[in-house]
């Protein structure tokens, strides 16, 4: 379990996180969902232990800050791209964590073969990173995660900048993820994608924690409409699927 | 239905077969270097001495041992400190163009220099490396200290050593015009020589050479996680903020101990990164090694050309740095893809 007390993440005055109280199960997909500056990325940063913060926020017990005993993969909105690096070398990087710098053991080399396989990107891992496509680079860093074979994977963002088909393969490798026994959280714009694949959804707004529980409750719940000023349209499909839509002010009320 | 693709494998992420041909390229321009010169010396008669055997006498064996061979491994080292550091400088601060010299190092040793020069009358080579190495660390030290929080943004430590080099040059500069007679020397060290060239400053230079280029190349896999973001290779196990300081400082003091030892020799911190990069286009840091032998096999080359184009008149080390890399850099740049950090 992962329990934050009165976490509070603030830049000089300003509190990008304010007061939160929140618990993430573990085994599970949480995703993040609010408007632009709600505070979800820091909430991410926080969770990886890069971020400071005043409170408490224990990962099995253990607080978060600056812990490398942990093996938390991250897969950031806009990551660095190292110019000339490979494919290969690029998804070995996910080794490090278990194997140490840079010793590739034959093992570790069949599997980064099997994640790359997995990800689609074997047959182009010589290519290098710079050339890959938006979504072969999403690919890519779905692939490092997986070959780090984390514990927690924490995603920001994971399927903006994708076309519809990529969406889908994307968050389908975050759910093999899942089926091993990893705790996926996520921010994610696409509520309707987040209610499709998360478990949990936690709503955010300015900071703090509007709401937390069960997608299929969270989905229809007041909060989420208030979190984007009622802004939103909660569907259903015959299928019983949701689908949320944005609403144009003339439809409000 | 991957299988008949999954045979070839991932391949090797570093060819140790390259480094271990760019060591058997610098002992071979390592042994011509200590054979040519106006006394030709025979290759045979080279490795007889040196392995204790009756060899050279009198006047060559001095030419060896007291001219040749400790001028040549003062090259050597110098060339595998400026490469290295130049490497390391570059994956530091995510910039193909950050060479050696960047922090405030080439002027801090410069004004080092000069003062050694102006105040010392005649023996200028007894303070000139010393003060020159304070110099060179003095004004790294300063970059840091004004820079302060530098590794939330490694940019402002680049500015800041850029500030801290361009007043100490300034102070440089009018220090070398006030004492006109120290101009000479003063340019003559600035662009490189290594004609002073003893076994006293060999093996003081070759201990915090070695030592830094051993810790450098010890985190070297470590440093690929600093092409990253923060987040990223922080997730991958390395604590970014503390390799960066552990980095900036070994490749500082072998900068500092290059420069103090050599003058300023331009050139090689960039180049030589790029081209083992480029030849075998590959970014990671573990061609550090083979960037460090390839650095002391192209200043072995350097300065055998800077005593024999002109002989017996020198040239200054730097000048044939830049007249013979720059040309071959281009022709590498136009011929393959350069790739950097």
């Amino acid at each position: 379990m992962i329990k934050i007390d009165d976490l509070t993440v603030k830049i000089g005055n300003r509190a990008i996180l304010n007061d939160i109280t929140l618990d993430i199960p573990h085994g599970h997909w949480t995703c993040l969902v609010g408007p632009n500056g709600a505070g979800k990325t820091t909430l991410l940063k926080v969770l990886l232990g890069v971020r400071e913060y005043s409170g408490s926020l224990q990962d099995n017990g253990v607080e978060v800050y600056r812990n490398h005993k942990r093996n938390v993969a991250f897969v950031p909105q806009h990551p660095e791209i190292p110019t000339g690096m490979t494919v290969a070398e690029y998804v070995a990087l996910g080794r490090s964590k278990i194997e140490g710098w840079g010793n590739e053991s034959p093992e570790s080399r069949a599997f980064i073969e099997e994640v790359l396989i997995q990800t689609q990107l074997y047959g182009m891992h010589q290519r290098h990173v710079a050339q890959l496509s938006g979504g072969e680079m999403q690919r890519a860093l779905i692939a490092r995660a997986l070959a780090q074979e984390p514990e927690l994977i924490l995603l920001d963002e994971p399927t903006s900048a994708l076309d519809l088909h990529h969406q889908i393969s994307v968050l389908n490798n975050i759910e093999i993820l899942k089926t091993r026994g990893v705790t996926v959280i996520s921010t994610m714009h696409d509520i309707t994608l987040a209610a499709m694949y998360a478990e949990r959804i936690v709503v955010m707004h300015d900071g703090k924690v509007l709401l937390n529980g069960a997608a299929s409750d969270v989905i229809h719940s007041s909060e989420l409409r208030s979190a984007f000023d009622n802004r939103i349209n909660v569907y259903t499909l015959d299928s019983g699927r949701p689908v949320i839509v944005a609403s144009k002010d003339d439809q409000e009320n | 239905m991957f299988s008949k693709n999954r045979r070839e494998g991932i391949g090797e992420i570093w060819n140790w077969q390259i480094t271990a041909t760019c060591a058997l390229i610098l002992f071979i321009v390592g042994a011509l270097a200590i054979s040519f010169g106006p006394i030709h010396l025979g290759i045979a008669d080279i490795a007889k001495t040196l392995i204790g055997m009756d060899g050279l006498h009198g006047q060559e064996r001095t030419v060896l041992l007291d001219l040749r061979l400790p001028r040549m491994i003062l090259a050597a080292l110098v060339g595998a400190a400026l490469a290295t550091s130049g490497a390391v400088y570059q994956t530091v601060f995510r910039n193909p163009l950050a060479d050696p010299y960047l922090l405030g190092a080439a002027g801090g040793a410069g004004l080092g220099a000069t003062i050694a020069i102006t105040n010392s009358g005649g023996n200028i080579y007894g303070w000139l490396p010393i003060f020159s190495f304070l110099g060179a660390t003095l004004a790294v030290a300063t970059s840091f200290f004004i820079s302060g929080r530098f590794f939330a943004e490694p940019n402002t430590l680049l500015l800041s050593g850029i500030a801290v080099g361009s007043f100490a040059t300034a102070i440089q500069t009018y220090l070398q015009q006030r004492h006109s007679n120290a101009l000479r020397p003063v340019y003559n060290w600035i662009l490189g020589e290594l004609t002073v060239a003893n076994w006293s400053i060999v093996s003081w230079s070759s201990v915090y050479i070695l030592s830094s280029i051993a810790v450098l190349i010890s985190i070297s896999k470590k440093l690929d996680g600093l092409l990253l973001s923060d987040e990223e290779s922080f997730s991958l196990g390395i604590d970014p903020n503390r390799l960066r300081m552990i980095a900036v400082a070994a490749a500082t003091l072998a900068t500092a101990t290059a420069v103090s030892a050599s003058g300023l020799i331009g050139f090689v911190g960039i180049v030589v990164p790029h081209l083992v990069r480029g030849i075998t286009h590959r970014v990671t840091n573990r061609s550090l090694l083979t960037i460090s032998l390839v650095g002391a096999a192209f200043l072995v080359v350097a300065d055998l050309g800077a005593r024999s184009l002109l002989s017996p008149a020198e040239l200054p080390i730097g000048v044939i740095t830049a007249f013979v890399g720059a040309p071959f850099f281009l022709f590498v740049l136009r011929t393959r893809r350069i790739t950097h950090s």
